[in-house]
């Protein structure tokens, strides 16, 4: 199952290689280019779009993979969950962007208030899971600071497993309820 | 006829239980005592049949095999009634035999013996006359009379659990409840639309604690007196406010509080609210059980990596690994007599419920279940009940120290779980 990881960051990294190799360089137009351009050919200037989002939606979700999946975070403050690998309060890399969005939110926004709360799936001691799941709020919280946000703006609250996100018992659900919620308190974007 | 009269008592029965905890044996002692609880007389068309709920009590400590009323024989309500033959052909060994009689006042005259089938002797008389709302009552005393006689253990039928319910549907999914050591009985004391968790009697059963996360959805922990229903909130510090659990000598509570910035063992002083810091480890310290001598603590803490158990002793905060089999280990509780830890032991990814004897050093895995959570030992130390899943769903079950016996107590309404065993009351 661990194996999914790979071809999901092969890709990702596949897509920032095909970025950088999108500007030309020097050595594509040397050697074959020996004639010189007799007439200017008629150029149509081409109407640049948008640089489109990755598409995702052909990385299989799996339970392994879920917290890390790109589809789960659109890289802005629409995006309200993090989710966390089984037994880690690590921040997926996927989730970076969107955090950073809210930080940039936060900073803007001196009035708003976000009130990160933070989850644990079903296996293992109650207790023990809210304290587990406030490691995953804190490592939220961490990221938020570093990026400058005040922490007058930031309340932490842990429910363990008290409040899940998926009511079933497969390993599936278990990645949905490993989570933190950003939560607004005030001035929500 | 009398036939005909023991079905209609036993559908009764079945009515009265829908919005109860249904008991079941699952697993019983081979070597259960084979004991006859004769249906008292004028036990029909009683509120409570007494001599049915003690049989029921009796059935459901495993120790005791009681014998169908059907199979009797002979159905004696006073000594000279009594025929021995007729319950040695069958392999009794005792005869509990009585009879319940309406009083013009209101309440009822309740009288029974207890008989040793081989030597032919009473070993037990007693006579109660209580009002109907304390039938029940009376038969768990009765049972734990009995028990007492027997096994030279005091018997906790009379004793609750608390326990907390979740019916996501519901307006306020989460409840406190409490009921009697059978299932009978249910008493709401709290509704909340947000989580309720780890409540804990105090030694004198008059009051519970827990943690409540009512107010604006941020945990703070309760003292709840019953009779009352007064509340205090006795803790609402930044972060978590979790785990409370009673001293025995009522005065304080063992918490964990995160409000350092870090989940740590605290003492507090119900009354005077003095806070005591007893742990500081960079690691989760949480789930504080209180052991009898009220100097100690075991509690669960992440210092060594995985959650694990560890001793504490209040006075000098030395602390000291207790568990060490599996990565796994977590919310200890501890038998009266402080011989044995209960727990959560992980093993190959099941959640079980384990017992280490701490003067032998042995450890066993008692269930068979998957999830277990929450162990609770009985005030007599006799059976630890759990919280564990059937189905999808949050059950409760109970288990003997030696793991020989098991009781199911099936919800019929959503899930049941964090299973409290009161004190003796």
């Amino acid at each position: 199952m661990r194996s999914f990881l790979n071809p999901l960051f092969a890709l990702m990294l596949a897509a920032a290689l095909a970025a950088c190799s999108s500007t030309p360089t020097e050595e594509d137009t040397s050697a074959t280019d020996t004639t010189e351009p007799t007439e200017v050919a008629p150029v149509t200037p081409v109407e640049p779009t948008a640089p489109a989002k990755p598409d995702t939606s052909s990385i299989p979700m799996t339970a392994d993979n879920f917290y890390n999946h790109p589809s789960n975070y659109d890289g802005t403050t629409n995006t309200k969950v993090i989710y966390f690998a089984f037994d880690s309060n690590t921040v997926p890399a996927a989730a970076f962007e969107t955090l950073r969005a809210h930080a940039t939110y936060l900073k803007n926004n001196a009035n708003a208030k976000v009130r990160l709360e933070g989850h644990a799936d079903e296996r293992g001691t109650r207790e023990y899971n809210v304290a587990l799941s406030e490691r995953r709020s804190k490592a939220v919280e961490k990221f938020l600071r570093v990026q400058g946000v005040s922490a007058s703006q930031i309340e932490v609250v842990s429910y363990g497993e008290e409040k899940p996100a998926a009511f079933g018992h497969s390993e599936m659900d278990w990645a949905k309820n490993r989570r933190v919620e950003l939560n607004y308190t005030a001035g929500r974007p | 006829m009398s036939r005909i009269a023991v079905v209609v008592v036993m559908l009764l029965a079945s009515t009265f239980a829908r919005s109860e905890l249904l008991i079941k044996v699952t697993e019983g002692r081979v070597d259960a005592v084979p004991i006859a609880v004769v249906p008292f007389a004028g036990s029909q068309g009683a509120p409570e049949d007494v001599s049915a709920i003690v049989a029921a009590d009796l059935h459901r400590s495993g120790q005791f095999k009681p014998l169908p009323a059907e199979d009797m024989l002979s159905r004696p309500s006073k000594q000279s009634e009594v025929i021995y033959r007729d319950f040695r052909v069958l392999g009794m060994e005792y005869i509990v035999a009585g009879s319940m009689k309406a009083q013009e006042t209101g309440g009822y005259e309740i009288t029974y013996a207890l008989y040793d089938v081989s030597s032919e002797v009473k070993l037990l008389e007693e006579t109660y006359r209580p009002p109907v709302s304390q039938l029940r009552d009376v038969a768990h005393a009765i049972s734990d009379r009995i028990y007492e006689q027997l096994t030279g253990i005091p018997g906790a039928f009379s004793t609750k659990i608390l326990y907390v319910t979740h019916n996501r549907g519901a307006a306020n999914p989460f409840q406190l409840q409490y009921a009697d050591a059978d299932g009978h009985r249910v008493t709401t004391i709290l509704r909340s639309r947000e989580p309720i968790m780890s409540p804990a009697w105090s030694p004198d059963g008059r009051k519970v604690t827990y943690v409540s996360f009512e107010d604006r959805g941020l945990p703070a922990i309760y003292v709840h007196e019953l009779a009352t229903t007064k509340r205090e909130k006795v803790s609402s510090f930044k972060g978590i406010n979790g785990a409370p659990d009673w001293s025995p000598d009522g005065q304080k509570l063992a918490l964990t509080l995160s409000r350092d910035g870090n989940p740590e063992i605290y003492m507090l002083d119900i009354n005077t609210k003095a806070l005591t810091r007893l742990t500081n480890h960079y690691g989760i310290d949480t789930e504080p059980r209180w052991l009898p001598d009220g100097e100690n603590l075991v509690f669960t803490s992440s210092r060594s990596g995985g959650p694990q158990i560890y001793k504490l002793n209040i006075n000098d905060k030395s602390v000291r690994r207790v568990s060490f089999q599996g990565a796994y280990n977590a919310r200890p509780d501890v038998t009266p007599d402080g011989r044995y830890l209960v727990y959560v032991h992980r093993r190959n990814g099941n959640f079980n419920v384990g017992v280490q004897d701490l003067q032998r050093g042995t450890f066993n895995i008692v269930t068979r279940t998957d999830m277990d959570e929450s162990p609770s030992v009985a005030p007599n130390g006799s059976m630890v009940i759990y919280g564990t899943q059937d189905r999808g769903t949050g059950v409760l079950e109970a288990v003997s120290i030696d793991g020989r016996v098991k009781v199911e107590l099936p919800s019929k309404e959503g899930e049941v779980r964090e299973p409290a065993w009161s004190p003796f009351l």
